[in-house]
């Protein structure tokens, strides 16, 4: 009764609420009833509720076989270097772009390193092609004038960690440097006034002053970036890689791998048992790293 | 000025760093650009180059003489600007509702909202209420209604919500409009920084998508911008994708040139929209990145 008496006093409130609340009902919790599949041999002539029970089949036939521990280590092999470089040269540009006095240089410097933020991985992937294809990319007929043998980059998996590293560094480095700039800007400038008094220099400043007032952003960014450190990102992985099968051993990750057993092989119970293995590991990951995060730094923590 | 020679060395390399990375960052539009209008044998003859020799504007003459592009164009446009204003909409009253104080359940609400963010719906599911329950297969709802409403972009609107003096509230109360008055009238307009800021995210989001694409359209009448540029790097057969008949070309098609010059084409009205929104654009990721 409470809460209809709740409801009928802000009515008109939680009438704007009432179109976002449907969407996530029907988008993100009702499809959750489609776990349920990965503890059936899903038919789909029988339906949901009519397939079969088979309990943990789908999970033996996915942890049985080697590739759970190649997608698993592969999500978060590449999501690890994604993190700790993409952070790591975010920060560093944040830092320079703030020493920078040429205004000029500054504003043509931040436009470019966001503009690939903007487009899309199939874009990217685009660009990418242009520069490793064998034939007519440019690093291969690069190397040609120099009278190297170029490769065929495509066939390599060994290289595509730090291929798709690079990647996520060129189009992500502006968007979190901005962030991180945005955190430097608001230090006063009196922590700045009072270092150049007593003689620091500005790589003394940088390393005392502005790269410790601003590790809380990039313990909440890092945070963020291990609590989803199971999912990949589908549009990334897929746009580039696509259907190269030669490339799977180092690229191939969780979201990937489902997305094939769903749409090339149409195995829906497979598919979702391995997607509720990564939901459960992800949960568990952001819930364990918060609680790390608040045992060092109260403020530091998601939630 | 009492700088230093290591301190003169370390600003050169300061500017040398980030200039260099802002080069990089450039350089692969400028040359999907630049090539995009170079003759296709001189890029079967060289490979890519920064300044070809030979100018060409085949590839945008075929490109647009062709059905695809027209009709990709129109999916593109109309499912970023429906899907745009669509979600903003839901995303705004949604956040409003999360941001109210008077709004007694706004925390179950909350938590409702950030569940899915850390607990992931599944491919499986969504995928059969897609397809299978609401039956939008091969629809332009399809790529809409999945994005309507995105919990982080909603967070970005609580937060800015939550700044708001609740003074605003009262008086307004007195005066003796509703919260659905309040909301249209007195929030909306004070609030437009934040509107932009997720006006962009969203139109980005729906612009740059081929993850629904792939999923639930096949039918290439339907087809996506970024779905074209998908087939044209895969395909197959161009001529019939791009001019939308089994025609057959006497001349050689320029297939590399189509490609970046459907890539031209793709980003050029979203990299358009970046100068007249970077100021909000700036303000809103930072204020979504420390309070999402």
């Amino acid at each position: 009764m409470a809460v209809f008496r709740e409801i009928l006093k802000n009515k008109y409130l939680y009438l704007l609420a009432l179109p976002g609340l449907l969407f996530l009902l029907v988008f993100a919790y009702l499809p959750m009833t489609g776990y349920l599949i990965a503890f059936k041999k899903y038919r789909l002539s029988d339906g949901l509720w009519g397939s079969e029970w088979v309990r943990f089949d789908n999970f033996k036939f996915f942890f049985m076989g080697s590739d759970w521990y190649k997608v698993t280590f592969n999500t978060i092999f590449l999501n690890g270097l994604f993190i700790v470089c993409g952070l790591g040269i975010a920060l560093l540009l944040a830092i320079f772009l703030n020493e920078v006095r040429n205004l000029v240089f500054k504003k043509m410097a931040q436009t470019f390193i966001f503009m690939p933020y903007f487009i899309s991985w199939l874009v990217v992937s685009m660009m990418v092609f242009a520069f490793l294809n064998t034939t007519d990319g440019i690093l291969n007929r690069t190397l040609a004038a120099y009278g190297i043998q170029g490769g065929n980059w495509y066939l390599m998996p060994g290289i595509w960690p730090a291929v798709l590293t690079i990647i996520y560094i060129w189009k992500f480095a502006g968007y979190y440097s901005i962030i991180f700039l945005a955190a430097i800007t608001g230090i006063s400038g009196e922590y700045y006034e009072s270092a150049r008094i007593d003689g620091a220099s500005r790589y003394q400043q940088i390393i005392h002053i502005t790269i410790p007032l601003i590790r809380n952003v990039l313990v909440v960014l890092a945070l963020l970036g291990v609590g989803r450190i199971f999912y990949g990102d589908f549009g990334m992985i897929y746009g580039i890689i696509g259907d190269n099968a030669p490339l799977y051993p180092t690229t191939d990750v969780i979201d990937t791998y489902s997305f094939r057993a769903l749409r090339q092989l149409g195995d829906f119970s497979k598919s979702s048992a391995v997607i509720l293995y990564q939901a459960v590991m992800g949960l568990v990951t952001i819930v364990l790293f918060n609680a790390i995060a608040k045992k060092i730094d109260k403020d530091s923590s998601l939630f | 000025m009492g700088s230093s020679l290591s301190e003169k060395i370390f600003m050169i390399f300061i500017y040398i760093f980030t200039g260099a990375f802002a080069l990089a960052c450039f350089l692969p539009f400028w040359l999907v650009l630049i090539n995009s209008f170079a003759a296709e044998s001189n890029i079967k003859l060289h490979g890519y180059q920064l300044f070809p020799k030979e100018f060409s504007l085949a590839s945008y003459q075929y490109l647009l003489e062709g059905k695809q592009v027209l009709s990709s164009y129109i999916v593109s446009t109309s499912v970023t600007v429906a899907g745009t204003i669509l979600a903003v909409a839901v995303t705004s009253m949604y956040a409003y509702t999360l941001a109210h104080p008077k709004v007694r359940y706004r925390n179950i609400l909350s938590f409702l909202t950030y569940f899915t963010m850390i607990f992931g719906t599944g491919l499986v599911g969504f995928y059969i209420l897609v397809a299978n329950w609401l039956g939008l297969k091969d629809t332009l709802w399809a790529l809409i209604l999945p994005y309507v409403l995105n919990p982080f972009f909603a967070f970005i609107m609580v937060s800015f919500f939550r700044t708001l003096p609740y003074e605003i509230n009262e008086a307004a109360t007195v005066d003796g409009a509703n919260d659905l008055t309040i909301f249209f009238k007195i929030i909306i307009p004070i609030s437009k920084p934040v509107i932009a800021t997720v006006s962009l995210f969203y139109a980005l989001q729906y612009w740059n998508d081929f993850f629904l694409a792939l999923l639930f359209i096949d039918d290439y009448k339907l087809h996506p911008l970024q779905m074209m540029i998908r087939q044209l790097i895969s395909n197959i057969n161009i001529g019939a994708y791009v001019s939308g008949s089994q025609t057959t070309y006497t001349q050689p098609l320029p297939t590399y040139g189509v490609q970046l010059a459907t890539v031209c084409l793709t980003i050029g009205p979203i990299i358009l929209l970046y100068p007249f929104t970077q100021k909000f654009f700036v303000k809103g990721i930072t204020i979504g990145a420390l309070k999402g």
